[in-house]
């Protein structure tokens, strides 16, 4: 059987014992019940709502110390950060053709200065067909236009070293419907960083 | 040596199932005069003069032995349905089935039943007895010479129960060198490529269509398989390890190697007819070329050097020539050049797109894929007079033709159903039959030699 319950005996006991016995309160004058009562001005509303969301989960611990989303580790955002600086992601191309377009020298152009400037990049060009002609053909095909672009961006300054090229042909098309609107997006060389070089 | 190939076969099938029998008529079959002719050499562009009226051949139902049941029963029924449709499906014989043959009152004793056929015009019967010993089914297979009364041909084939379809392809296959002197393609596979997994990968079907299988588990881009020339082995193209590049499949072992890998791109093997070496089409530049090496995937030596693509090459089944497709004249185009790469010359010039040249088997003609107002087409041109048919017709694209061992038939593919499938048809167009339903098929080669099993 505990004894606990012997605390609620001794405690008060004790309490009155060290502290002695209440005192008789002072008497004070009554206060004046008149007491003023200060209006504070209510705050401004807040200049701006604010938006209360889901906290977002945390970003990789990487990735949360850099303040460039270029250094960041993960390669779906430095090529999302490259797009919103400009870089195209794709150029096309005729059907059967493999010759850049006026266009398409225009958007490398740009590639090829952010390429520059970002010199820690390796970029990987794919090169794609659409499903009209034959399977192999197209991947020789795809194979000249993916070249076609490394070409053109490295006599624009670009380091060989730095680009890879590979065709899928019409292995890997973005658009799976059998008309024009569709085949001319599937008419590509697809630019893509793929890794950083190993320099300093 | 007659039909050697076809008794070595027997004799591995029946040393696969643990016992050689001797044959069960002593009396061999008549010498046959050697074949002075490759086969398919008779199949000219000019292709209704060639043909013969084809041979009535009776084949009542066979004899199952009593007490039958369960895997044997099945197995005896698909075996007699095999030989019926191997034979049917070899386009030499009128063939005279059970349901054809119920008017006549037969006893099943050869001798009593001769007249009976002789009225209905036969002039060759086969009688099949099938019978279950344990675990194994054993098949006997005889040919009667309605004219003379004579068994002209007698085999006994016993296999476990799963072997029952290559029993008979088999004796079909013995039947057709036997009666025509020409080597039959029950035996021979087709490898093709399937999306029917989920990714593009390599598989091999029978002729007929059956027993079909994966070859590849690469859960990537797989395609262009080419058959090496003994039947063991597939070469393909593959993208599982990056840039496409190509690799060997071992059907036996399962075992994939790569051939060629470095660079780009490789692609499109073709083997030799001997199996040395291959030809392939490799990136130089960012440019397509044609290349040879042996069959390692060594000592590459390149055989085109045009600006434009070069690419699909296909070897001579006498070795000495290899069609290709290249671009140099603007559009693609069908081109020959000898093995070492001398002597290019241009082979189409009807069309705006012609590629994926495949030789018959007598190296008369090669079929390829053809654009003709705007629709792929196949299209087969005599290499010697350039006189070409278009064999297709009609909504769907069709494309990648590849000949049959014997050179009588096409494998082709379809998107005439939507989705690419696999279609067999004979040289004059006719008698399409598909061959695949599952996922979309493509890329089909047909085996020269029986495959390894």
């Amino acid at each position: 059987m505990s004894r606990k319950w012997m605390v609620w005996i001794v405690a008060p006991v004790l309490l009155t014992v060290l502290t002695g016995c209440p005192k008789k309160k002072p008497k004070t004058p009554p206060q004046d019940l008149n007491v003023e009562t200060k209006t504070v001005p209510a705050p401004p509303p807040p200049a701006t709502t604010q938006d209360v969301v889901q906290p977002p989960p945390p970003a990789p611990a990487v990735a949360d110390k850099t303040e460039d989303p270029l250094l960041s580790q993960d390669l779906q955002v430095v090529n999302d950060e490259l797009r919103r600086r400009g870089f195209s992601p794709d150029v096309y191309f005729e059907l059967d053709e493999s010759s850049l377009s006026d266009d398409a020298r225009g958007r490398l152009a740009r590639n090829a200065e952010l390429l520059k400037s970002q010199a820690q990049f390796m970029v990987t060009i794919e090169g794609h067909a659409d499903e009209r002609g034959t399977n192999e053909y197209n991947l020789a095909l795809g194979e000249r236009r993916a070249n076609a672009v490394r070409d053109y961006l490295g006599s624009l300054g670009v380091a060989g070293e730095r680009m890879r090229t590979i065709s899928y042909g019409e292995e890997r098309p973005v658009c799976t419907q059998s008309e024009e609107s569709c085949w001319s997006q599937n008419r590509r060389a697809h630019m893509v960083i793929t890794g950083r070089a190993n320099v300093g | 040596m007659k039909s050697r190939a076809i008794h070595l076969a027997a004799a591995t099938l029946l040393l696969s199932a643990g016992l050689m029998l001797p044959r069960i008529f002593a009396q061999e079959p008549p010498e046959e005069t050697p074949q002075e002719k490759p086969p398919g050499s008779n199949v000219t562009l000019i292709l209704d003069s060639g043909k013969r009226a084809p041979m009535k051949l009776a084949i009542p139902a066979f004899r199952v032995a009593g007490g039958l049941a369960g895997d044997a029963a099945a197995t005896a029924r698909e075996m007699e349905e095999v030989v019926r449709q191997d034979l049917q499906n070899s386009g030499y014989f009128d063939i005279q089935g059970p349901d054809a043959l119920r008017s006549l009152t037969l006893t099943g004793d050869i001798q009593r039943d001769l007249e009976a056929y002789r009225s209905a015009g036969s002039q060759t019967v086969l009688l099949g007895d099938l019978r279950a010993e344990a675990d194994k089914i054993v098949f006997e297979g005889r040919l009667f010479d309605v004219a003379s009364g004579q068994a002209i041909l007698a085999k006994r084939y016993r296999g476990a129960f799963p072997v029952g379809r290559r029993i008979a392809h088999t004796f079909a296959d013995e039947v057709i060198k036997f009666l025509t002197g020409s080597q039959g393609i029950s035996l021979s596979s087709i490898a093709f490529t399937s999306d029917r997994s989920g990714n593009k990968e390599i598989y091999t079907m029978d002729y007929d269509g059956q027993s079909q299988r994966r070859v590849t588990g690469h859960r990537s881009t797989s395609m262009s398989p080419s058959w090496a020339p003994d039947g063991r082995g597939i070469a393909y193209t593959s993208f599982f390890n990056g840039p496409p590049g190509i690799y060997l499949a071992d059907l036996a072992s399962g075992r994939k190697k790569p051939l060629v890998t470095s660079g780009s791109l490789n692609m499109t093997p073709s083997f030799a007819p001997d199996g040395g070496h291959f030809a392939f089409s490799r990136s130089v530049n960012g440019n397509v070329e044609i290349f040879t090496a042996d069959k390692e995937g060594g000592n590459l030596r390149r055989l085109t050097n045009s600006s434009a693509i070069d690419t699909n090459p296909s070897w001579s089944p006498k070795g000495g020539e290899i069609a290709f497709t290249s671009g140099r004249a603007g559009n693609p185009h069908i081109y020959m050049m000898d093995a070492e790469g001398t002597n290019q010359r241009r082979l189409t010039f009807d069309g705006t797109y012609n590629d994926g040249a495949a030789w018959s088997p007598s190296g008369d003609l090669i079929a390829y894929t053809s654009r003709r107002d705007g629709r792929f087409q196949i299209v087969i041109t005599n290499v010697v007079t350039l006189a070409s048919r278009v064999l297709t017709s009609g909504a769907g694209e069709n494309e990648s033709p590849t000949f049959s061992p014997d050179g009588r038939k096409i494998v082709f593919v379809s998107a005439r159903t939507g989705r690419k499938q696999l279609y067999v048809m004979d040289l004059d167009g006719g008698n399409v039959r598909q061959l695949t339903t599952e996922g979309n098929n493509d890329m089909p080669d047909w085996s020269r030699a029986v495959p390894a099993q």
